[in-house]
């Protein structure tokens, strides 16, 4: 059994997957596509939440809102300006794909440009320890899953109980029918890439303390995410959820028993549960 | 009341409907008759602006409606039942009625309009915090009607509602039906259940590819030979 240090680090990656997975599957139910530049959103809160600290001393939480703000912004930015343009009678999905993998480099290079290469190291906003007695976990690490909890229990709140949340379900289950009844197909999927992006922008805030904080530290985040919803069920938001906190385990799990290799591991065993479950767990087999 | 002009509707290079024009007057309740592919669909879809049309006009109520988005005119009081019912079908029941009264910000309305819905379909008070999908086929319809009901409807379009339903139930839906119709409410019904479409209209329009080929009271439709044929089987 790996020691318990191992667990939570996992744990902390299972966060950030879930929250990742979780904007990119919202995302996916309402436009259909899948936003391949959801990671450089999460690289570029984690910039946000690193200069409102740094530089203009913004106490950690708030620039966590901050960069959620403002990089939400910027997701309905892309889907006016690119999805929504891409997508609708005539469009492939190749458009759309091409144009998002587009803002991948876009985004790299902007940020490149912008803030430098070089990663950029962050103070620890929360010092010191939890002693549990045989083992010990940073306070950081226990605001990632607190405020990961605290993200999943505001998502299920505004999805069932408000009326934004309601027409989002409704969309995502039968656009056509939402929209007989008044619902604006096209308000709901700005709604839902402003809230997608503003997830992944906070997911990188909260760990730029935790790791470093560079233009391309979105990229296995994005990967990490991607296999996490194809575990769940491309589709699925519980799939999501539950594809994060495993991956986020199994890759802690596996790095920790064999350290070279660690990645080709865990990809084989993704591979071998999806040759047993092509659906992924949560997903509709497939007809 | 609503007024169809030269209307035509157009998918790629396929002519789904071409020079329809008809009339449905207030308190009317109107049949429109034809087979499969007719383009009865295509004629809702195109008045709840799910299709756009591109040729013609409708008006609703003496103003232009078409190019308008479907929230819009479902706000001016026209509310589709769509074909195969298309509930949200991992909401609740009760949830499902909310979405009908999406566009009404009166939450006393809502309320009252809840009751009503409810003590016309008594069934579906039971069910409330089930899932859609988790009703029978026949509840499935009668919540699609009531959700519809929710929107507060001047003009309600059903399309084939009764596709599916055993014959009992297709008495049932009927019965409902007419209630809401005598309420005031004005109806379009679209149906491959001839029968039962010039048993409840007062007034039928009948498609042929695209086209319409014949209108008349239903009590003139019933004695028509062609119809007889085609659509009775007698
Ligand atoms: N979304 C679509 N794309 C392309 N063609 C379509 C589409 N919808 C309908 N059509 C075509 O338009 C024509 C009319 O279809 P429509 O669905 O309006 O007929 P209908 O009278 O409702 O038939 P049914 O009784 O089968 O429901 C058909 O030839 C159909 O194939
Ligand atoms: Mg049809």
């Amino acid at each position: 059994m790996p020691p318990a240090g191992i667990w939570i680090d996992g744990l902390v990656q299972s966060c950030i997957y879930m929250t990742m997975a979780f904007g990119m599957v919202l995302v996916f139910s309402i436009l259909g596509i899948l936003n391949w530049t959801h990671g450089q959103f999460y690289m570029l809160g984690a910039f946000v939440v690193y200069y409102a600290v740094t530089a203009a001393g913004v106490p950690f939480p708030l620039s966590l809102l901050i960069s959620g703000v403002i990089v939400g912004a910027l997701g309905m930015v892309v889907e006016k300006l690119v999805i929504e343009r891409l997508t609708g009678p005539g469009y492939g999905l190749l458009a759309v794909t091409a144009a998002t993998m587009a803002l991948i480099f876009f985004f790299e290079g902007a940020a490149g440009m912008a803030f430098g290469l070089m990663a950029k190291g962050m103070a620890t906003t929360l010092p010191g320890v939890l002693d549990m007695g045989s083992f010990s976990i940073s306070y950081q690490k226990i605001a990632v899953i607190i405020f990961t909890l605290v993200i999943m229990v505001a998502m299920y709140i505004v999805l069932n109980r408000t009326k934004v949340g309601k027409a989002i379900r409704a969309t995502a289950q039968q656009p056509d029918a939402a929209s007989l009844y008044g619902v604006n197909v096209g308000w709901v999927s700005l709604i839902v890439m402003g809230i997608g992006c503003s997830l992944a922008a906070m997911a990188g805030g909260i760990m730029g303390p935790v790791q470093s904080v560079d233009p391309f530290m979105g990229r296995i985040p994005m990967i990490m995410s991607l296999l996490a919803i194809v575990i769940g069920g491309l589709g699925s938001l519980t799939g999501a959820i539950v594809g994060g906190i495993i991956l986020g385990l199994l890759n802690s799990v596996i790095a920790y028993k064999i350290s070279y290799f660690s990645e080709v591991a865990l990809f084989l065993l993704v591979i071998v549960i999806l040759l047993i479950r092509p659906q992924g767990l949560f997903g509709a087999a497939p007809k | 009341m609503l007024e169809l002009k030269n209307v035509w509707i157009r998918y790629g290079k396929n002519v789904a409907v071409r020079k329809l024009t008809l009339t449905v007057n207030k308190g009317d309740f109107v049949t429109i008759l034809g087979a499969n592919g007719a383009g009865k669909s295509s004629t809702l879809n195109a008045i709840s602006g799910l299709v756009k049309i591109k040729r013609g006009e409708i008006h609703f109520k003496g103003q232009k409606i078409n190019g308008l988005k479907p929230g819009a005119i479902a706000a001016r009081g026209i509310i589709q039942i769509p074909e195969g019912r298309k509930l949200f079908p991992l909401m609740s029941v009760m949830e499902n009625l909310e979405m009908g009264a999406y566009l009404c910000k009166d939450t006393k309305r809502v309320r009252d309009s809840l009751e009503k819905v409810l003590t016309l379909f008594p069934v579906l008070k039971e069910k409330l915090g089930g899932k859609a999908r988790e009703l029978s086929g026949g509840q499935q319809q009668m919540l699609a009607i009531a959700r519809g009901l929710m929107a507060i409807p001047e003009l309600l379009m059903f399309d084939e509602p009764s596709l599916g339903l055993s014959p009992l139930l297709r008495q049932q839906l009927a019965e409902k039906i007419k209630e809401v119709s005598r309420e005031g409410v004005t109806i379009v019904l679209v149906e491959q259940n001839a029968r039962l479409g010039l048993m409840l209209a007062t007034y039928g329009y009948v498609m042929e590819n695209g086209q319409l080929v014949l209108q008349g009271k239903t009590s003139d439709l019933m004695q028509d030979e062609g119809v007889r044929k085609a659509y009775l089987g007698v």
